[in-house]
């Protein structure tokens, strides 16, 4: 099927590179991650064509470094970005345009921050969560500076195997996209590794497949989901994107080897973390 | 960035949604639980899919001593052989005459490709995280293992060859770079030289060509840009010791075609760049020089047109000519290739399954010559390339997905 409208071309100032998006219905806004301009870019809800965004964040103050994914903190206004490459998340108002400094920013050592692509904050909970290289790392929404996670979920019983994509947060739940593949990087920049040796396995490729989990909040360790869209029978590969749709009870997938998009009607995903749930892992 | 209906086709069943990509299935089969009689709890069949079944075509290349064109497809993952000299002017999906296919192929999300007529052998180059440049000779065809396949620095997109020096060039969208290569290389091998830095304007580069007779290289940018720029402190606090700290910082530039001595290395300056509005350039993708002509032809995927420089001008230059309107077929165009021999400029569209054939003289609102089609005519195609996130618009009710 065609799209219903497409936001493309030069006047966009999409890159066509775009990991990360995210909806605002209080402003009705759409907000997209540039990461080869280092910018953020937010559009009208309704934008269609060669529509310039209303506002782009970006320049030095900004500190953004190949910003992949964007979470929307909505009650307390808030731009969360998940850097790629910069080990970083920077928190921006929802409002933000131009050369502006980010109000906090986790970075450093302590943090463990690695490989970020996927971002989701709870504001209900003040926490946020991130998926990172191998693992997802649980911080305290308000987190500034050189902080270390308040809980790690990764481990052998976790089933994330190599980077975790796409997360969202929904009443205590936090939903991923563990595609499992396995990205060998051969270069630093355009610098081949001395470490490099042999061309790697095509990353989409790994037998073991990839899979949709539900975590909760307060989760931390090697736990397994507490659900799970994954199999066969799902049509799941190496899924990447994940949007809820809890009225409907709709979870959507992106997956990157079919190159579209899959439904999965799951009411009982969306309901309070204490009733079972139908895809419960610890019923196999 | 597409946006697709949430309420979209209801297929019948989980099992048309895998026999969607052939090389998905193999996937499938190839897992630890593809032998399961019984489903898992969490093996829950999907209600709806929004995928396309029909190849896209992205790259595309001309032989015509060999009468051939090559597409690359990164929707099904193959590489895809037609006869030039076939027009379908029925509306029926044209028969390939070959397609190389299949978890062996290394084929993935698949952009430029280029032919080299005197070898036989058809490069293309993997644009996401494969990371590598598979090299097929012209006879292989379905679950072929490649004859060479080279590991690339990260979303490789375009590729030339040239005669002269016997090199592979490569372009790298985010690192801003071409990257070149021997043409033999193959497995784990440093590149021989790379064309990067801020003085070389290079700034998302995608396509790129490579005109072995006047001793050049022209790259399209879309103008996206990582650079390292100093913290000035004007506007926000600089760090402490911010000095000698020089912080990445993003700007958007103008699309431009950068021209570069073919023997370019390191941050050079090109010899001349086309840029400015005056250009029409928007997201500028697959390039060919036309040798017959002097000129230059850029597939304009923002504004669904072909425009045709002059070969020896810069500067903020009017395109000679422009290939643009209903009459002509253009569906957001990613590759290019021109055929001397044979007086045509070809293109494949992305928007629609389509490759078209133009005169190389065409101008303005134009039937192309002839049409191949991957899918029937009017298939719709969502446009989807690797969509990597999702977001749901509940005021909509639509899906938003990026590319």
């Amino acid at each position: 099927m065609a799209p219903t409208r497409v936001i493309t071309g030069q006047g966009s100032k999409l890159g066509r590179t775009i990991h990360g998006l995210a909806y605002d219905p209080v402003h009705d806004e759409i907000v997209v991650p540039n990461a080869l301009a280092d910018a953020i870019l937010v559009f009208r809800g309704s934008a269609n064509g060669d529509e310039p965004p209303i506002r782009v964040i970006q320049g030095p103050c900004t500190k953004l470094v190949t910003p992949h994914s964007v979470s929307l903190d909505l009650e307390h206004g808030e731009i969360l970005v998940a850097s790629l490459t910069g080990k970083r998340i920077n928190v921006f108002r929802w409002n933000a345009s131009g050369d502006v400094a980010p109000v906090r920013m986790i970075t450093g050592p302590q943090t463990e921050l690695g490989h970020l692509v996927g971002i989701a904050v709870d504001p209900k909970r003040n926490l946020m969560a991130v998926a990172n290289s191998e693992d997802i790392l649980v911080f305290d929404r308000l987190a500034d500076g050189n902080v270390a996670p308040r809980a790690r979920i990764a481990g052998p019983k976790t089933g994330i195997i190599d980077e975790p994509w796409q997360m969202q947060f929904f009443k205590g739940k936090i939903f991923l996209a563990a595609s499992n593949h396995l990205h060998v990087n051969l270069y630093s920049g355009v610098t081949l590794k001395e470490s490099s040796k042999a061309v790697p396995d095509d990353p989409w490729l790994n037998p073991t497949l990839g899979f949709v989990g539900v975590w909760d909040i307060t989760d931390n360790g090697d736990v397994p989901p507490r659900a799970m869209i994954r199999g066969p029978f799902s049509g799941l590969l190496h899924p990447v994107g994940l949007a809820l749709n809890p009225t409907d009870g709709e979870i959507y997938v992106s997956d990157s080897v079919r190159n579209g998009i899959l439904s999965y009607l799951v009411p009982d995903f969306f309901e309070p973390k204490d009733q079972t749930l139908s895809g419960s892992h610890h019923k196999e | 960035m597409t946006t697709a209906r949430s309420k979209t086709k209801r297929v019948t069943g989980w099992a048309v949604a895998l026999t969607g990509i052939v090389s998905c299935a193999a996937l499938v089969g190839s897992s630890s639980e593809g032998h399961r009689s019984q489903p898992f709890p969490e093996d829950i069949p999907a209600a709806r899919m929004v995928a396309d079944p029909y190849s896209a075509l992205n790259g595309i290349a001309v032989d015509p001593q060999s009468n051939l064109v090559v597409a690359s497809d990164p929707n099904r993952k193959s590489l895809l052989f037609y006869d030039r000299s076939h027009n379908n002017n029925t509306g029926a999906q044209t028969v390939p005459m070959r397609q190389i296919i299949g978890p062996a192929t290394y084929i993935g999300m698949v952009a430029s490709v280029v032919v080299d007529s005197g070898r036989q052998e058809i490069y293309t180059a993997n644009n996401d995280i494969e990371d590598t440049v598979v090299v097929m000779p012209y006879a292989a065809k379905g679950n072929a293992k490649p004859a060479r396949v080279l590991s690339v620095p990260h979303q490789a997109w375009g590729l030339a060859l040239g005669r002269s020096t016997d090199e592979l060039a490569v372009t790298a969208e985010i690192f801003n770079a071409v990257v070149f290569y021997r043409r033999e290389a193959k497995g784990v091998e440093a590149p021989v030289r790379v064309i990067r830095g801020p003085r070389t304007r290079l700034a998302d580069p995608h396509g790129i060509y490579w005109d072995d007779a006047n001793g050049e290289i022209g790259v399209a940018s879309h103008g996206n840009f990582r650079g390292v720029l100093r913290n000035t402190g004007s506007g926000c606090s600089p760090a402490p010791g911010s000095v000698a700290t020089a912080e990445e910082s993003g700007e958007f530039r103008p699309p431009s075609i950068a021209i570069f001595s073919a023997k370019g290395k390191d941050d050079e300056k090109p010899l001349r760049v086309i840029e400015g509005d005056s250009t029409k350039l928007d997201w500028p993708m697959g390039i060919a020089e036309d040798s017959a002509h002097n000129t230059i032809a850029v597939s304009n995927n923002g504004d669904n047109s072909i425009l045709i420089f002059d070969r020896r001008r810069g500067g903020n230059v009017p395109p000679l000519r422009v290939i643009h309107g209903d009459r002509t077929g253009i569906n957001r165009p990613m590759g290019l290739a021109v055929d001397s021999q044979n007086g045509e400029i070809w293109i494949s569209n992305y928007g629609d399954h389509t490759a078209l054939a133009f005169d190389s003289g065409a101008d303005g609102n134009v039937a192309p010559k002839r049409v191949l089609r991957s899918a029937p005519a009017g298939t719709p195609s969502p446009g989807f390339g690797n969509p990597m996130a999702l977001a749901y618009d509940m005021k909509r009710d639509e899906i938003l997905v990026p590319n």
